[in-house]
């Protein structure tokens, strides 16, 4: 099922929840909505599902426009953060419960229930009470009930941010391959860009309650088009500093006070034909610790993450994360010298915040 | 790290500051007790000295100033016992006989102190006492007049040694009845006294004097039971202390309970103690609640069926209304937005706040305009029981509908959205989703309706005059009222009779209402 947004705004009075949002979503696609707290991400996603009713806009799912019709109506299923499950009912009856509402015999009913349980690994726990589960055996049921009625679109709401790590990870690929599998159009919010970024294939990217970006995960992380978008996806998050960004000979410069790093022309150009300094953003990955380094700095603090050592470098008054191996024991205080991958450096107009490379 | 060692070695030291000498064992329970003395008279003298006659100022009574001041000075020695004793408890698992000698010293030395007190203010035994100046003992015959004070009231009054006393006018008296009866006059009062001088029957009035006659032998039983107490304060374990006090404040409650079921089940009783016609132990009888079936209390003929059914009547009525109207506007209290939201939830809050007695002649009018409507009066008009329910529904409701919206208010939005994304219509969501998980508060809120329509008094009885329709606590009224003399037993049986259906109730229902405090409605199944 396509689902179109055209022109969406949804106000609470005088507080704009989502405003002009226009995405379309391809049947079977699996949309993340990426944005931190209050972006209104929530807010479309309950007025897709028909809770909230837009207050502008069109809503179509495939042909039909939706924009009053019952949320019963709509065939659509979805997983709250919260479960949301009926604590009064047990498993069988929870999982059960769309489908005796759309009068669906006893019989079929049980043949359902058990089929979509034993999908979800919870084949055993169907007499039991929300009260008596895990928390990932109750996403599981959430997500059973959601499925078993084979709606049209999957609407998720934060679905994992209430399970430890571990869980998180399993239930992240259980989700993803279900999804494939099923070929369900799904739209899955979260402000976990880990979570986006594996399991989408497009994020919409969202803050204040405008659409930022939406394109595909690697589209975003390569080519971001707002400073927004360059700042929010990647982890550990990208490194930003103002810059003026000069030609001198047909070769291109970013320049601060404290460094001087040449840029590719295809990169330098735009940047050098704006009027004034620039935000220049240059991901941790896309710096290394090197003896040839063009730039020099001295270590601030090490965190080891593990696999690697998650470094941040002060250099004047500039600082950078980057990370590092951990075999080469980096100490805090030591001077070291920094390698820029200037071929992945992005510019950013300080005022608009928008990309100087991509539109 | 240096510093954490630092911290454990000063709570080491403190710990093994224990036990100190016991001379500064003695100060530290005496100032602790002398603390307590101090704190209870200033709160006396605040009472009585100070916001006692403020009050009087504006016109008001003192009499609550004046409990107030007499408890704090009742509870002053037992307070300071309390104080010096609880420095001694802390020896009761290693030295019990350190821990009773601290105890006992410091009692005995605030009990001199504040009995010295005492002594010199002519207050507590020292206080002055009702007296007729002559000294008695109890004799086959009666009470013998042993010695008289010479000017005395006796004396003035003509009494001699050798009188016998028989009766106090007409009662006879033994010598604890005639030391009671002393005990409850006042100054000044006359007492006729019969007596026998000889074979000689005579009669004399003496009265009553109040003499302070100081005599030290009067504090040992006071310093027994001062010892005795401190004894029990020094060797109770510390969390008896709260169903010690829960039980102590409680105790007129339990009192009254057995009262009133022993009562209905003998022939007449004297404190709790069941008696025969003879005043001996016993007299267990079934009659006092026959009676109430049979119909016939005291000549007061009756039929106990109507009146039941009134009284269910009433319950039944109002807990339904009051949980079906309170559930639904409780959900749209919490869940929906309307215009005159606010308005209406801060006015129910001021309608619960109306005491239903103000409004008892307003409601009256209304009910008889309503009882002429056809049709509709004959239902809840003025003197029928649908008019009765109606005005209690009405006082009800209030509580009802907030305790209602406070529950809805805490059920997750998820909870209601997913239920509508399943499928269900809005109805459907609050009756099969929302309802079952406040049930524990219809529960709760049912049983205060019923009780309260079980219970009611002031409203049937003023929506009710001069009719057939009464339930059982105006029935229990007019009992009282038109029987004479009043036979008490069988009074508390129709009491008890009152309360059996609230029992059952109860019986049924307490595994809910405790589920209300064990967390609400949260995962509960």
């Amino acid at each position: 099922m396509k689902v179109t947004i055209d022109n969406l705004s949804k106000k609470f009075g005088d507080v704009i929840g989502v405003e002009n949002l226009t995405l379309h979503i391809e049947d079977g696609e699996f949309v993340a909505f990426l944005g931190p707290s209050g972006c209104g991400k929530t807010t479309t996603l309950l007025t897709l599902a028909g809770i909230y009713k837009p207050t502008d806009g069109v809503i179509r799912f495939g042909e039909r426009v939706v924009n009053t019709v019952q949320p019963k109506d709509r065939n659509i299923g979805m997983v709250f953060q919260s479960y949301a499950l009926y604590p009064h009912m047990t498993v069988f009856q929870n999982i059960a419960y769309p489908l005796k509402l759309k009068k669906v015999s006893k019989a079929d009913q049980h043949d359902r229930v058990r089929q979509v349980a034993n999908v979800m690994g919870i084949g055993e726990l169907l007499d039991r009470r929300p009260g008596q589960l895990s928390g990932g055996q109750q996403q599981r049921v959430a997500l059973g009930r959601a499925l078993v009625k084979e709606p049209d679109v999957l609407l998720f709401d934060e679905p994992l941010s209430n399970l430890d790590a571990r869980l998180r990870l399993t239930m992240r690929g259980e989700i993803k391959h279900l999804q494939k599998d099923l070929g369900i159009t799904s739209i899955y919010v979260t402000h976990d860009q880990v979570e986006a970024m594996t399991m989408a294939d497009r994020i919409a990217v969202m803050s204040g309650g405008h659409l930022q970006a939406f394109d595909s995960p690697d589209e975003l992380y390569d080519r971001p088009k707002t400073q927004f978008v360059a700042g929010f996806v990647g982890n550990p998050p990208m490194n930003f500093v103002d810059v003026s960004v000069q030609a001198s000979n047909g070769r291109f410069f970013a320049e601060t006070e404290s460094l001087r790093l040449e840029v590719q022309a295809a990169r330098g150009a735009p940047p050098a034909s704006y009027d004034g300094p620039v935000v220049m953003g240059i991901r941790p990955e896309d710096i290394q610790i090197a003896s040839n380094g063009s730039v020099s700095g001295e270590i601030f603090v090490v965190e080891p993450l593990g696999r690697e050592d998650l470094i941040d470098v002060r250099v004047g008054r500039h600082s950078f994360l980057l990370l590092a191996d951990t075999e080469d024991r980096h100490q805090a205080g030591e001077r070291v010298s920094l390698a820029f991958d200037m071929e992945q450096a992005q510019f950013f107009d300080p005022k608009t915040e928008k990309s100087l490379l991509w539109q | 790290m240096k510093a954490r060692d630092a911290v454990f070695d000063t709570l080491k030291v403190k710990v093994d500051e224990r036990p100190q000498s016991l001379p500064q064992d003695l100060v530290e329970a005496l100032r602790l007790g002398a603390i307590s003395i101090l704190v209870l008279l200033i709160a006396a003298f605040l009472f009585s000295g100070v916001i006692g006659p403020l009050f009087a100022l504006g016109g008001v009574e003192e009499t609550v100033m004046d409990v107030l001041t007499r408890l704090s000075l009742l509870a002053l020695p037992f307070v300071a016992y309390i104080g010096g004793a609880s420095v001694a408890r802390r020896y009761t698992r290693s030295d019990i006989a350190r821990a009773l000698g601290l105890a006992f010293s410091s009692t005995v030395i605030l009990f001199a102190v504040i009995s010295a007190g005492y002594y010199v203010l002519d207050y507590g035994v020292f206080a002055p006492r009702q007296s007729l100046q002559m000294t008695l003992s109890q004799s086959e015959a009666g009470i013998r007049v042993d010695a008289v004070v010479a000017g005395g009231a006796a004396e003035t009054a003509g009494l001699q040694v050798g009188d016998v006393i028989s009766a106090i006018r007409r009662d006879a008296v033994d010598l604890d009845a005639f030391n009671r009866r002393l005990s409850q006059s006042k100054e000044g009062d006359p007492l006729r006294l019969r007596f026998k001088r000889g074979e000689e029957e005579l009669q004399e009035t003496v009265r009553v004097v109040l003499v302070s006659d100081k005599q030290l032998g009067a504090l040992w039983p006071g310093l027994a039971l001062a010892l005795a107490f401190t004894a029990i304060i020094v060797f109770l374990p510390g969390h008896w202390a709260p169903y010690i006090a829960l039980v102590g404040l409680l105790s007129p409650l339990i009192v009254g309970y057995f009262w009133v079921i022993i009562a209905t089940f003998s022939f007449r009783t004297e404190g709790l103690v069941p008696l025969d016609g003879n005043d001996n132990f016993g007299g267990f009888t079934l009659k006092n609640w026959e009676s109430i079936f049979v119909g016939n209390i005291a000549g007061l003929e009756f039929n106990i069926v109507p009146i039941f059914m009134t009284s269910l009547a009433i319950a039944v009525v109002m807990t339904f209304v009051v949980l079906l109207v309170s559930s639904m506007a409780g959900y749209a209290l919490s869940r929906m937005h309307f215009p005159g939201r606010r308005f209406f939830l801060s006015f129910t809050l001021i309608l619960h706040g109306f005491p239903a007695i103000t409004l008892l002649i307003p409601i009256f009018i209304v009910l008889l305009r309503l009882g002429n409507i056809p049709v509709i009066g004959e239902l809840i008009g003025f003197n029928t029981v649908g008019g009765i329910a109606l005005v209690m529904v009405a006082f009800q409701l209030p509580l009802g509908v907030w305790l209602m919206k406070g529950f809805f208010d805490n059920i997750p939005w998820d909870m209601e959205r997913s239920a509508l994304i399943d499928g269900a219509s809005r109805w459907r969501t609050y009756w099969e989703i929302l309802l079952p998980q406040i049930r524990p508060g219809l529960l709760a809120l049912g049983i205060f309706a019923f009780i309260g329509g079980w219970n009611a008094y002031i409203i049937p009885a003023t929506y009710s005059i001069g009719t057939g329709v009464s339930n059982l606590p105006v029935f229990l009224n007019e009992l009282i009222d038109e029987t004479a003399p009043v036979d008490w037993n069988q009074v508390a049986a129709v009491g008890l009779f009152q309360l059996i259906p609230i029992f059952i109730f109860f019986i049924f229902a307490q595994e809910y209402l405790l589920n209300i405090y064990a967390g609400g409605t949260k995962g509960s199944s």
